[in-house]
C-alpha cells in the first residue's frame, strides 16, 4: 500500500498536523507559528500524494542489456578545457575570471561524467539518452533559465541607464507587453510552425542583447554621472526645508529595519523614544560607544519631517571644528526611515548628543554614550 | 587484539562518563541558581529521562538483533514489503511523544522570551575577547549616571534583569549556565536575555560562539549582590575620580598611564594637567573600537575577559567560597594591596599577548589599518610597571 518514499512524507504530515492542533489548542501565541505549521502540513501532504501517485517514480529498469557501443561525440571536453584555461587566466587577471572558470569547469565535469555514465547504462541508445535527461534536465533547465534571465536583465538595465528616466519606463512597458503578446499567441496557436516560433524568439533575443551592447557603448545618462561625481548619494542636507539632492534619492532601508535598537516617533508634535526591551516611552537612549546602532525615525505627525542627530564637533584641521550631523530624509506622515549611528566617544560635559527635528522647537531626545 | 580494543573503549567511555560527576563544576547546566535556569531544568530533566529510556531500548534492540540474527550461514528469510499497521503505529507513537515534548518546549521558550516584567536593564556588548556592561540611568536603583564596567556583571539578587546584548565585531554568545540559557550577541542587532539570581554569589560563564583566537579566554561572571549591597556597589561606581596624592608612586603611575594607556582605556573623570578631561580613543586603536573602562578596575576581581584573577589565591577563595550572607561584604571590599595577584597583573602589563593570545603584533596589522585586536605589548620598563600597579590599585 505505502511506497517507501511516501512513508516518510506521511510521517511528516501526521506530525505536522498533530503539532498544528496542539499549537492552536494550547499555545496559539502567534499567527506566524500557525501559518508555518499549516504550511508544513499542506506541503508534506502534497508530497505524500505525489509520491503515492507516481509510486516513488519507479520505472522498470531491469531487463536491458549492457552497452557495447562507442561513446557519442560531445562538446563537454572542449568546454571543460576552456574552463580550465579561464581558471588559469583568472589567476593573473581577476578573481571574477577564475570564478567563471571554476563554474564552467564544474559544469563540464558534471555533464561529461553523467553523459559517459549514461552511455554505458545499456545497449539501447535512446534509453541511455532518456536516462541522461532524467538526471540532468532538472538542473540544466533552471540554470539555463537563470543565465537567460541574467542576460535579459543586464542588457535591459544598460538600456534604461542610458536613456531618459521616462523613456526607460515606457520601453519597459512596451517590451513587456510585446513579450506577453507573443506568449499569448504561442499558447493560443499550439500548431504554429516551429520555425516561426524559433524565429521570433531569436530575433527578440538578438535585438535585446544588441540594445544592451549599444546601451553599454552610450554609457549612463548625464544626470547619474553628475550625481555620482558630486556625491549626492552621501551628501546630506539636514535643514527643515527640502534639500535639492538628498531628499530625492530614496534610502534603501528595508533590510536594516529588521534590527532596530530604538524607534524615535514624532507624535502630535512630540518626540518620544521606544527602546527595544524597555517598556514605556523614553526621553533618552543609551548606546554603547563605537558600536553601529540602528535607529528608526517614525513620522506620525502631519507634514514632512526629518530626524537629525547632533553628535558634537570634530576637528577637521588644527583649530577648525565642524559639527558632526547625521540625518534622515524628509519623510511624510506614516513613513519610517533608518539612521545608523556610530559614536566613538562620550559627549563632553554640558554638551549632550541629541536627536532633534528641524522646524520643531523644544523637542529632543538625548543620546547617552557611556 | 579485539579484546584490547574493547577494553580500551570501555575505559575511555567510563572516564568520559565519570567526568560528568565533578563536584566543583561552576558551569554545570544541571544546577540552576535562578528562576530562568530553573525553567530550563524543569524541561530538560524529564526530556532527558524520556530520551534516555528510548535510547536504551533502541540500543538494546539493535544489539540483540545484530547478535541474534548475524550471518551464521542460515538461508535468507522471507522478504516482506511493508506492514501498514505497524508502520502507522510506529509513526504515531514518536509523533505523540514529540508533540508532548514540543508543547512544553514552546511554553518554556515563550516564558523565557518574556520582557514585560523586567525590573532592570543592562546593555551587554561583546567584542574580541571580553564583555562590556553598561547600565543606563535607572533612578529606582540609584543609577543616576550611566555605569560602565567589564568582565563581571554585577546584578541585584532576586531582580529580573534584562540584558540587551549586541556585539562590536563578530558574533559572540552570552551564557551563564546557572542563570539562563545562552543567547548570541550579533553585530547590529539587539538580542534580549533575561537573567535572575536567587541568592548572592558568583556565577561563571564563557563565550559560547567561536569568535577567533582567544575565544577560549573570553569568560564572564555574573555577580549577584543583595539589594542593599548592590546599592553600595552602585554608589561606589558613581564616586567621582580622585587623583592620587602628589609625590607618591601612584601619582607617577598616573603620568605613565596618561602617556601609555589613555589612548585605549577610559578612566572617567581623569583630567590633564591643564584641566581638560581625558577622553580615550579606542576607536582609533582597537578594531572593535573599545577597550575596558578602568575607572573602578579594583572593584572587580578578575580581568582580561575574566580569564585572570586580580585577587591572589587565598583572597580569591575567601570571596568565591563565601556563603551567600557574607559574600556581599567580601566582594565589595574589592582588591586591596595585600590581596592583589601581583604576578598576573604585572605579567599583563609586561606582555599582555603572551598571557592571552591576541592579534597585537604591530608588524602584522596592515589589514586592520594599524588597529589591534586586544592589548599590545607596550614595552614598559619594570619601574613603569611598578608605578602603574601602584596607580591601578587606586582605581576603586
Ligand atoms: C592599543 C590599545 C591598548 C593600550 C594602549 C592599552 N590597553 Fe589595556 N587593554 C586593551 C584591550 C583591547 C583590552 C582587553 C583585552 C581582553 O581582555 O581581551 C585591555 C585590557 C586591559 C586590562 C584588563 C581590564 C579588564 O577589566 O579586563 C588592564 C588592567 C589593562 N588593559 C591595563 C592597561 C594599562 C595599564 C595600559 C597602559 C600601560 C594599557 N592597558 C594599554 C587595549 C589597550
Ligand atoms: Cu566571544
Amino acid at each position: 500500500m505505502f511506497s517507501t518514499g511516501s512513508k516518510y512524507f506521511f510521517g511528516i504530515s501526521v506530525l505536522g498536523a498533530v503539532s498544528f492542533a496542539v499549537y492552536m489548542l494550547l499555545i496559539g501565541e502567534s499567527a506566524i507559528g500557525a501559518t508555518a505549521l499549516f504550511g508544513l502540513v499542506a506541503a508534506a501532504g502534497l508530497l505524500t500524494a505525489l509520491v503515492l501517485f507516481t509510486r516513488d517514480g519507479d520505472a522498470g529498469e531491469e531487463g536491458v542489456a549492457a552497452s557495447t557501443a562507442a561513446p557519442t561525440p560531445s562538446m563537454w571536453p572542449l568546454i571543460g578545457a576552456i574552463g580550465a584555461a579561464l581558471l588559469l587566466v583568472g589567476t593573473i587577471t581577476s578573481a571574477v575570471v577564475t570564478l567563471l572558470g571554476i563554474v564552467v569547469l564544474l559544469a563540464a565535469l558534471v555533464e561529461w561524467t553523467v553523459l559517459s555514465w549514461s552511455e554505458r547504462a545499456s545497449s539501447d541508445a535512446s534509453y541511455n539518452a532518456s536516462l541522461r535527461k532524467r538526471l540532468l534536465n532538472p538542473i540544466e533547465f533552471p540554470v539555463l533559465a537563470a543565465v537567460g534571465l541574467g542576460v535579459v536583465i543586464f542588457s535591459f538595465s544598460r538600456v534604461t541607464l542610458a536613456v531618459e528616466k521616462s523613456v526607460g519606463a515606457t520601453a519597459f512597458i512596451v517590451v513587456g507587453a510585446l513579450v506577453l503578446a507573443a506568449g499569448v499567441l504561442f499558447s493560443l496557436r499550439p500548431n504554429l510552425k516551429r520555425g516561426i516560433v524559433i524565429g521570433v524568439c531569436v530575433i527578440g533575443a538578438v535585438a535585446l542583447v544588441a540594445a544592451g551592447i549599444a546601451g553599454l557603448g552610450v554609457g549612463v545618462r548625464e544626470e547619474l554621472v553628475l550625481a555620482k561625481e558630486e556625491g549626492h548619494y552621501t551628501h546630506q542636507e539636514c535643514g527643515a526645508e527640502e534639500s535639492e539632492h538628498f531628499d530625492k534619492l530614496p534610502l534603501e532601508v528595508i533590510s536594516a529595519t529588521a534590527s532596530v535598537d530604538s524607534t524615535i516617533s514624532l507624535v502630535d508634535g512630540k518626540l518620544v523614544a521606544s527602546v527595544q526591551g524597555i517598556a514605556g516611552e523614553q526621553n533618552s537612549i543609551t548606546i554603547p560607544r563605537s558600536n553601529p546602532t540602528n535607529i528608526v525615525f517614525y513620522n506620525a505627525s502631519e507634514g514632512e519631517y526629518r530626524l537629525v542627530a547632533n553628535l558634537g564637533k570634530k576637528m577637521v584641521t588644527d583649530g577648525v571644528n565642524e559639527d558632526v550631523i547625521q540625518c534622515t530624509q524628509l519623510i511624510p506622515q506614516g513613513a519610517k526611515q533608518l539612521l545608523t549611528l556610530t559614536i566613538p566617544k562620550p559627549a563632553m560635559a554640558g554638551k549632550p548628543y541629541t536627536l532633534t527635528v528641524p522646524g520643531l522647537a523644544g523637542q529632543s531626545i538625548e543620546v547617552i554614550v557611556p | 587484539m579485539r579484546r584490547r580494543i574493547i577494553g580500551a573503549l570501555a575505559g575511555v567511555t567510563t572516564t568520559l562518563f565519570l567526568a560528568g560527576c565533578a563536584t566543583n563544576a561552576p558551569q554545570d547546566t544541571w544546577q540552576p541558581k535562578g528562576p530562568n535556569a530553573q525553567k530550563i531544568d524543569n524541561l530538560q530533566k524529564p526530556v532527558f529521562a524520556v530520551a534516555g529510556i528510548i535510547g536504551v531500548i533502541v540500543t538494546v534492540a539493535i544489539i540483540v538483533a545484530v547478535i541474534k540474527f548475524r550471518d551464521k550461514g542460515q538461508p535468507i528469510p522471507h522478504q516482506s514489503h511493508g506492514n501498514p499497521a505497524l508502520e502507522i503505529t510506529l509513526t504515531i507513537i514518536p509523533a505523540l511523544i514529540l508533540t508532548v515534548v514540543g508543547v512544553f518546549t514552546f511554553r518554556t521558550v515563550f516564558d523565557l522570551a518574556k520582557t514585560s516584567d523586567t525590573e532592570m536593564i543592562i546593555n551587554v556588548t561583546g567584542q574580541q575577547w571580553w564583555w562590556e556592561y553598561d547600565y543606563p540611568v535607572q533612578n529606582e536603583f540609584g543609577i543616576t549616571q550611566p555605569i560602565i564596567t567589564s568582565g563581571q556583571l554585577v546584578i541585584p539578587a532576586g531582580t529580573k534583569v534584562l540584558l540587551r546584548q549586541t556585539s562590536r565585531d563578530v558574533i559572540h554568545s552570552y551564557w551563564i549556565p546557572a542563570l539562563n540559557g545562552k543567547r548570541d550577541a550579533v553585530p547590529g542587532r539587539v538580542h534580549l536575555n533575561r537573567i535572575e539570581a536567587d541568592k548572592p554569589g558568583i556565577y561563571a560563564g564563557q563565550c559560547t560562539e567561536f569568535c577567533g583566537l582567544s575565544h577560549a579566554n573570553m569568560r564572564m561572571e555574573a555577580v549577584a549582590l543583595s539589594k542593599e549591597d548592590f546599592a553600595k556597589w552602585v554608589a561606589n561606581q558613581l564616586k567621582p575620580y580622585t587623583p592620587p596624592a602628589e609625590n607618591t608612586l601612584a601619582k607617577e603611575g598616573e603620568t605613565v598611564f596618561m602617556n601609555q594607556c589613555i589612548r585605549c582605556h577610559q578612566v572617567n573623570g581623569m583630567k590633564r594637567a591643564d584641566g581638560t578631561p581625558v577622553i580615550a580613543a579606542p576607536d582609533e586603536n582597537v578594531v572593535s573600537g573599545a577597550a575596558p573602562n578602568l575607572s573602578h578596575l579594583m572593584t572587580r576581581n578578575t580581568f582580561a575577559g575574566a580569564t585572570f584573577d586580580l585577587l591572589n589565591k587565598s583572597c580569591r577563595e575567601d570571596v568565591w567560597n563565601a556563603d551567600s550572607e557574607s559574600f556581599g561584604a567580601k566582594y565589595l571590599t574589592g582588591v586591596t594591596e595585600d590581596c592583589l595577584n601581583q604576578s598576573d597583573l604585572r605579567g599583563w602589563l609586561r606582555n599582555a599577548p603572551a598571557m592571552k593570545p591576541m592579534y597585537a603584533n604591530p608588524a602584522l596589522l596592515a589589514s586592520t589599518g594599524g588597529k589591534y585586536r586586544g592589548m599590545p605589548n607596550l614595552g614598559l620598563t619594570e619601574s613603569d610597571i611598578e608605578k602603574l600597579v601602584a596607580y591601578l590599585l587606586t582605581l576603586k
